[in-house]
C-alpha cells in the first residue's frame, strides 16, 4: 500500500511531462492555425470557437503559439541537457581521475565560472553574440555545465579509491576503459537525477532571455517572448501575458515535482 | 499538517507585511502630493536619467535637460527663421564667412556672472578643443577662429561660406553656452563639466542619479518666465511603472515619443480621467536601406522592397492610428519638403515582377526565392527594448515572406546594436529622421560622413559619386535658387534609387492630469515645452 502511494506522484508527473513532450513533438498536426501567419484584421480578439485563447496583437492564434512555444522550450532545454551532460561528464571525470595539472587547471576554470551569477553571465554571452536560439543555445550551456562537472569530480575521486577500480588498475586495463566501463556508469545515473531536477531551471533561463529580446528570434514562438511582446498590452489585454506566464509557472513546477518524483522513487532510504 | 499550517501562517503575515508597508507608502504619496500641488511642482517621468547635462556633449545627456538649461546664440522659430536668443542682431559678411554677434545685455548666469563675449569665446573653443566628437556637425568644423570684438560682440570667422551656420548654431547640443564657473579647471569640456550652470529659464536645483532631478523656474530669466515654478523629473524606464506613476498620482505627465506604446497612450484616452495629445508630425520613421552588401546592393531588390510596403496596415493596426502614413522622406513643412519626387504606391504584384524580372525566381520546393543558388534573404538587426520596432518588423517577415523575400530579425542589445550599424552589418534597419532643426541638411549630410548610417545606404548605389558631389555643394551653397536645384537632385536620386522606405511621421505623446494646463507642443522633437505648462491654481 505505502509503496504505491510513493509511486503516485512519480506516475502523474511523469505521465504529463510525457504529454507535454507529445505536444511538442506534434505540433505541427495539433495547432489549429500557423502559429507565424500575421492577420492584421483579426488583431486582439477574445475566447472564441476559433481562437480557443484569443489572437494576439498581430492577430496570431494564442493557443497555436503556446503549443509551438512548448517546442521550441522543449527542445531547446532538452538539447542543452544533452550537451551539458556530455561537456559535464567529459570534465568531471578526466578532471578527477586523471588528476593533476589536469585537474587544477580544469577546476579552476570552473571556480572562475562558478563565481560569477549564472543569469548575468549568460546574459553577457548572448548579448555580445547576438540574439537568436543557437546563442542563447551557447550561453546557456556554457554557464550550465560547471556546478554539475565539479559534482562528478567529487564523485569520481571517491570512485577512484573503490576496490573494483584497485582492482582494474592492476590487471591493466586501460585508463580509457576505466573511465569509460568502471567510472561511467556508476556516475551517470546520479547526475542525470541532478539534471533533470534542474531542468525547470534551464526552461525559466531560456524564458528570461526571450523575454528580454535576446534569445528566440520572431516569427519563432517562444513563451517568454509572448509575455514580453504583450507588456504593452498589459492594462488593455491582460490575457495577452498571463496565459504564457502561467504555461511557464506550470511547467517549471511541474520538471520540478517530476524530478523530486523521480528521486524519491530511486532513492533507497524511501523505498 | 502542522508544516502546512505554519506554511499558510507565514505566507499570510508575509502578504499583510506586504500590504502594510504599501499603506504608509500611498499615504505618505498623498500627503507628499498635496504639499507638491500647493507648492506650484510638476512631476514628470523621463526613461533615462538626465546625465550630467554637459552642454557640449552628447549622450548620455539628455537633450531636453540641455535645453531647459542652456541659451543658444540664436533660436529656431516656429516657421524656420531665426530669431534672436542670447545674441539679439548679429551680421554676415558679404562673403558669408564671418558672423558678428551683438549679445543680449544684461544676461545672467544661475551664478550671478554676465553673459560676456569673452565667455561665449570660451565656450565655442571649448567646443573646438573636442573637434572629433563633434565632426558631424558641419558648422563645428567651418569655424576658423572666434575673435572678441568688445564686451558684447563676437565674431565667428568660418573657414568658407557656410549657409546653415546659424540653423546649426539653433542646436541643443553642442554649441550652447555655459557660465566660466561651469568649466572645469584645465578648461576643457570635452569629459567633464564643473557644474551644470546655464542661462536658460530653469535651473537645476537637486540630482540624485538614476531616481530624479530638480529643476527651479529662473527668476533672472532674459526671456518669458516659465510659469510654474518647480518641475521634478522621475526616472521610471519601464513603460508600465510609468503608467503605475500616474495612476498612483506620484506623477502629473507623460511627454515624449516612444515613452508610451500606442495602445498604452490609447488606455489611457480611453480612461477619460487624463488629458491626452498627440502633436502633428515631428519627424519621419524610415527604414534605411543598405546598398553596399548583397541582395540589397541590387537595385531591383530595393525598388522590390518599396513597392511591398503596406504602410496603410502598420499605420492602423501597429500605430493605431496615432501617426500618419509617410509620403515623403521628409514630413511636409520642412525645408524643400514641397519638392514632389513621386511616391512608391503598395503593390505587391509590382513588387513580384520587379524580382522576377530581376532573376529571383521561386523555385518549386523552396520556401523562397533564388538567384544563382542564393536565397534572397535580408536581414535586419533592431534594439531588443524596441517593442514597436519589433511589431513593425514582424508584420513585414511576415508580409515579405509571402512574396518570396525571407527576412531574419537580430535583435540586439543596443550598444552592439550601434556599433553592428555603424560597421555596416545590415540590409535594412530603423533610422528614423531627426526632425526640427535637423532635417533635412544634416540628415542629407550624415549619408557622406565616415562611419555613419546614412553612409551605407548611398555608397552603394550607381550615383554615390554624384550624390556625395552634390551633397557637398548643397550646404556650401548660398544662392537659394541653386540649393533648391541641388536638393531637387538629391531627393530624386533618394527616391530613385529606393534608399530609404519612409513609413510613418513619427509623433509626440502627451498624458497629463487634469491639473496641468496649457498643454501643448513645440515642432521641436527632443524638447519638452515645460516653460509654456501652468498648473491650476
Amino acid at each position: 500500500m505505502k509503496k504505491r502511494n510513493k509511486r503516485l506522484p512519480l506516475i502523474i508527473s511523469s505521465s504529463l511531462v510525457a504529454l507535454l513532450t507529445m505536444v511538442a513533438i506534434f505540433e505541427p498536426w495539433l495547432v489549429l492555425h500557423d502559429p507565424h501567419v500575421i492577420n492584421m484584421a483579426m488583431k486582439l480578439q477574445g475566447f472564441s470557437a476559433t481562437y480557443p485563447l484569443g489572437t494576439d496583437h498581430l492577430g496570431r492564434c494564442v493557443l497555436s503559439r503556446l503549443i509551438a512555444g512548448a517546442r521550441v522550450s522543449l527542445f531547446t532545454t532538452f538539447s542543452i541537457l544533452i550537451v551539458t551532460l556530455i561537456i559535464s561528464l567529459v570534465v568531471g571525470i578526466v578532471a578527477g581521475y586523471v588528476g593533476g595539472m589536469i585537474d587544477t587547471v580544469l577546476m579552476r576554470v570552473c571556480d572562475i565560472l562558478l563565481a560569477m551569477p549564472n543569469f548575468i553571465f549568460a546574459l553577457v554571452i548572448v548579448g555580445t553574440l547576438g540574439g537568436g536560439l543557437f546563442n542563447m543555445f551557447i550561453g546557456i550551456v556554457f554557464v550550465s555545465w560547471v556546478w554539475y562537472a565539479r559534482m562528478i569530480r567529487n564523485m569520481v575521486l571517491s570512485l577512484k579509491e573503490a576496490p573494483f577500480v584497485k582492482y582494474a588498475q592492476v590487471t591493466g586495463v586501460s585508463r580509457f576503459n576505466i573511465m569509460r566501463v568502471h567510472i561511467l556508469p556508476f556516475v551517470f545515473p546520479q547526475i542525470f537525477l541532478l539534471k533533470l531536477i534542474g531542468l525547470g531551471s534551464t526552461i525559466l533561463l531560456i524564458s528570461e532571455l526571450s523575454f528580454l529580446g535576446l534569445g528566440v528570434t520572431a516569427p519563432l514562438a517562444e513563451w517568454g517572448m509572448m509575455i514580453s511582446d504583450s507588456k504593452t498590452y498589459l492594462l488593455s489585454n491582460p490575457m495577452l501575458m498571463f496565459i504564457p506566464g502561467f504555461m511557464i509557472s506550470l511547467t517549471v513546477l511541474l520538471f520540478n515535482w517530476f524530478g523530486d518524483a523521480v528521486r524519491d522513487a530511486l532513492d533507497p532510504k524511501t523505498l | 499538517m502542522k508544516k502546512l499550517a505554519l506554511l499558510v501562517l507565514s505566507f499570510t503575515l508575509m502578504l499583510l507585511v506586504a500590504a502594510c508597508s504599501n499603506e504608509q507608502k500611498s499615504n505618505q504619496k498623498t500627503s507628499k502630493q498635496e504639499e507638491a500641488s500647493a507648492n506650484d511642482t510638476l512631476t514628470l517621468s523621463w526613461p533615462l536619467d538626465i546625465g550630467a547635462v554637459n552642454p557640449h556633449l552628447y549622450a548620455p545627456n539628455e537633450m531636453f535637460a540641455q535645453a531647459l538649461l542652456y541659451d543658444p546664440l540664436v533660436s529656431y522659430g516656429d516657421n524656420g527663421e531665426i530669431q534672436p536668443a542670447l545674441a539679439t542682431d548679429w551680421e554676415i559678411s558679404e562673403d558669408g564667412k564671418s558672423y558678428t554677434f551683438t549679445l543680449r545685455e544684461g544676461v545672467v548666469y544661475s551664478d550671478g556672472s554676465s553673459l560676456t563675449a569673452e565667455n561665449v569665446k570660451r565656450n565655442i573653443e571649448a567646443v573646438l578643443q573636442n573637434m572629433e566628437r563633434h565632426s558631424w556637425l558641419e558648422a563645428v568644423s567651418m569655424i576658423d577662429k572666434v575673435e572678441v570684438i568688445d564686451e558684447l560682440k563676437v565674431k565667428i570667422d568660418l573657414k568658407e561660406s557656410y549657409y546653415p551656420f546659424l540653423q546649426e548654431l539653433t542646436l541643443i547640443r553642442p554649441l550652447r553656452m555655459l557660465a566660466d564657473s561651469g568649466f572645469p579647471e584645465g578648461g576643457s569640456t570635452a569629459e567633464e563639466i564643473e557644474a551644470p550652470i546655464g542661462s536658460g529659464p530653469w535651473i537645476l536645483t537637486d540630482y540624485v542619479k538614476g531616481s530624479h532631478a530638480e529643476f527651479t523656474r529662473n527668476d533672472n530669466y532674459w526671456g518669458e518666465k516659465p510659469k510654474i515654478k518647480k518641475v521634478i523629473i522621475k526616472v521610471i524606464p519601464d513603460s508600465q511603472a510609468r503608467i503605475m506613476a500616474l495612476e498612483k498620482g506620484d506623477i502629473d505627465l507623460i511627454f515624449g515619443s516612444g515613452q508610451l506604446a500606442p495602445v498604452e497612450y490609447q488606455t489611457l484616452q480611453q480612461k477619460g480621467t487624463y488629458q491626452t495629445l498627440i502633436s502633428g508630425p515631428l519627424s519621419t520613421r524610415v527604414l534605411a536601406i543598405n546598398s553596399t552588401i548583397a541582395p540589397t546592393n541590387e537595385k531591383e531588390v530595393r525598388l522590390a522592397l518599396q513597392y511591398a510596403m503596406d504602410r496603410k496596415t502598420i499605420v492602423e493596426h501597429i500605430l493605431n492610428g496615432l501617426e500618419e502614413e509617410a509620403q515623403s522622406l521628409f514630413s511636409p513643412g520642412f525645408p524643400y519638403s514641397d519638392i514632389k519626387v513621386g511616391q512608391y504606391e503598395n503593390n505587391f504584384e509590382e513588387a513580384k515582377k520587379i524580382l522576377d524580372q530581376a532573376g529571383w525566381k521561386m523555385v518549386e520546393g523552396q520556401p523562397f526565392r533564388m538567384k544563382n543558388n542564393q536565397v534572397l534573404q535580408v536581414t535586419i538587426p533592431y534594439r531588443s527594448t524596441e517593442l514597436v520596432h519589433k511589431e513593425i518588423l514582424e508584420y513585414l517577415q511576415s508580409a515579405w515572406r509571402e512574396i518570396g523575400i525571407d527576412v531574419q530579425l537580430k535583435a540586439e542589445e543596443s550598444q552592439i546594436y550601434t556599433q553592428k550599424v555603424r560597421a555596416g552589418e545590415f540590409n535594412l534597419t530603423f533610422n528614423d529622421t531627426w526632425g526640427v532643426p535637423y532635417d533635412p541638411h544634416m540628415f542629407i549630410r550624415t549619408m557622406i560622413g565616415e562611419n555613419q548610417l546614412g553612409l551605407y545606404v548611398q555608397s552603394g548605389t550607381a550615383i554615390s559619386s554624384e550624390f556625395t558631389a552634390n551633397v557637398n555643394k548643397v550646404i556650401r551653397s548660398t544662392d537659394e535658387n541653386e540649393r533648391r536645384a541641388l536638393y531637387e537632385g538629391i531627393l530624386q536620386g533618394i527616391h530613385d534609387e529606393a534608399m530609404f522606405i519612409p513609413i510613418s511621421y513619427r509623433t509626440n505623446y502627451l498624458v497629463a492630469n487634469n491639473g496641468v494646463k496649457r498643454l501643448q507642443f513645440t515642432p521641436h522633437q527632443y524638447e519638452v515645452p515645460l516653460s509654456l505648462f501652468e498648473l491650476e491654481e
